[in-house]
């Protein structure tokens, strides 16, 4: 097991209670290095007055 | 001509006219699940004796003149997390398996209100959380082309359903592609409408910023009858949208000539195998045909809207399951405590970043492509389809979670975007499997992607053909 697969597992246990259900589950977990990589590649998008509402304005702007 | 080869508006508008009863209607689809469902295994209940009853009920509306609806009398079955009040929703689990809905859903009451009758409920993924059909607790759904191969999921019974003529339309549900696969992959007509654009209310949730309600259906034109019931604000949603209901049938005039339809060209969007991108290239063909100019088109902002849209519906779920992930973990399927699992790492910050960068990112993406073109078309599926064996995470060797989560990867984005999303069939892969072609619009533009579809399905056949073990 990775540092990080251990730190991963260790984080959930403690801040949620839940523990890896299976072997998948694992590899699962281990993939997120994955989801951190592509984050760091869209550093820079989100700006300071963004907020999850303005999604349901976008929509409304570009409407049929 | 049987009541069951009609689709779904030509079965309504008979029932009008008492050229097909209700009760016949209703027959010929008792008849075909008791023919196939043994081996699509797409039901999970049936209820014979209330449908007869509401079947002659709407027979004798007819008889008796009274004003009818625009789905009067027609069989209708939906996937098993509508809720009806009274009713179990067992939404595909073994946890919500003897659960008790408190209210119906209001797609529901609104298709009722329209004089539908439901019959079935139908399998599901689990918690409708995979893209295959998989199930460990009603066993997993056969594809009506060919048994061995998934169905799509998460709205698997749905799609296997309408493919199988066991149901003139079905609803679906669909966070990452839950309506398209399944349509997909079973050769029928499936829509994800714009995000608000139909009320969730009553429909159990996975992922409440990407979840919505739409239809499974024969033909384009049922697909806009269904919508045209189904869509519009609801006081119990209030995230659902004041826009108008336009009436969608009568926008299919089959005429496409001026319009621009983008061929999207990204890697891995446009297809990863030679028969998938023939199929698209061949559907372009029929669009130009018809009067579509058709424009070669690189999406932007793709590896943004993957890397965001993957973490808001992995941490919602997370969330909402996380008392049974504590204290019954067994009692799910391996695939889905797994990916469950996944979502508890990751950080508060993340999912909250995913979800204020949507509006920006959907301005990014509709600014530059719908400058360019009304509309796009890209695969449904990126692949042609695999097998329930190749697929099936709880039993197959380390990496098949890979070859699991790809039969999304073309579905996914717009999600997260919110757009509206139409699958229709077109043409069958070399294993004689369906394949769907996905048309993508702006924002509320659910009429124009029909519109689209049933100039497409005016010139091809793929829509009429029948599963091998229904000819």
């Amino acid at each position: 097991m990775t540092d990080f697969e251990q730190t991963t597992e260790d984080y959930v246990a403690a801040w949620h209670g839940i523990h890896p259900p299976n072997n998948p589950a694992r590899r699962m977990a281990a993939d997120l290095t994955a989801t951190i990589a592509a984050f760091e590649a869209q550093r820079g998008i989100l700006q300071f007055e963004d907020e999850p509402s303005s999604f349901e304005t976008v929509l409304r702007e570009f409407k049929e | 001509m049987t009541p069951n080869e009609l689709s779904l508006t030509e079965v309504a508008d008979a029932i009008k006219t008492g050229a097909v009863s209700a009760v016949q209607a209703l027959e010929s689809c008792l008849d075909a699940i008791g023919g196939h469902d043994g081996a699509v295994n797409a039901t999970v209940w049936i209820d014979r004796e209330g449908a007869r009853s509401a079947a002659e009920a709407a027979d004798r509306a007819v008889a008796a003149g009274d004003a009818l609806g625009l789905l009067h009398g027609v069989p209708l079955a939906h996937k098993d997390m509508y809720y009806q009040a009274g009713k179990i929703s067992g939404c595909g689990s073994m946890i919500r398996g003897q659960w008790v809905a408190p209210r119906t859903a209001t797609a529901l009451d609104r298709l009722h209100d329209a004089g539908s009758i439901t019959f079935a409920g139908l399998n599901m993924a689990e918690f409708a959380q995979n893209p295959t059909g998989h199930n460990r607790h009603h066993g997993d759904c056969h594809n009506p082309w060919r048994l061995p191969y998934i169905t799509g999921g998460s709205s698997s019974g749905s799609g296997a359903a309408v493919a199988a003529r066991f149901a003139y339309g079905a609803l679906g549900s669909d966070t990452g592609g839950s309506i398209r696969l399944p349509a997909s992959a079973c050769g029928v007509v499936g829509l994800k409408p714009t995000q608000t654009r139909v009320s969730r209310a009553g429909v159990m949730p996975l992922s409440f910023s990407a979840d919505n309600v739409g239809p499974l259906t024969r033909t384009v034109r049922d697909c806009a009858r269904m919508m045209r019931v189904i869509a519009g604000h609801d006081p119990a949603d209030i995230t659902s949208a004041h826009e108008p209901v336009p009436d969608y049938e009568a926008a299919l005039t089959g005429d496409l000539r001026g319009m621009r339809i983008g061929l999207v060209t990204n890697p891995g969007l446009m297809g990863t195998d030679e028969p998938t991108v023939d199929g698209i290239a061949a559907a372009a063909r029929v669009l130009a045909q018809r009067g579509a100019i058709i424009v070669p088109i690189n999406l932007p902002v793709m590896d943004a809207v993957a890397a965001y849209g993957s973490v808001v519906s992995r941490c919602e779920g997370a969330s909402i399951h996380a008392r049974w992930m504590r204290e019954r973990p067994q009692d799910y399927a391996i695939h889905l405590s797994a990916r469950l699992y996944a979502g508890y790492a990751i950080p508060a910050v993340y999912y909250v970043e995913a979800l204020s960068a949507r509006g920006r990112l959907l301005r990014a993406f509709a600014s530059e492509v719908f400058a360019q073109v009304d509309a796009l078309i890209l695969p449904t599926i990126p692949t042609v389809l695999p097998t329930l064996a190749d697929t099936d995470v709880d039993h197959g060797p380390p990496g098949t979670e890979t070859r699991f989560m790809a039969v999304s990867a073309n579905t996914r984005p717009f999600n997260y975007l919110g757009v509206p999303a139409l699958s229709v069939p077109c043409g069958l892969d070399p294993a004689g499997l369906p394949m769907g072609l996905q048309i993508i619009g702006r924002p509320f533009a659910e009429g124009r992607i029909m519109a689209i579809g049933d100039a497409y399905q005016r010139d091809t056949g793929w829509h009429r053909t029948l599963p091998t073990m229904i000819q």
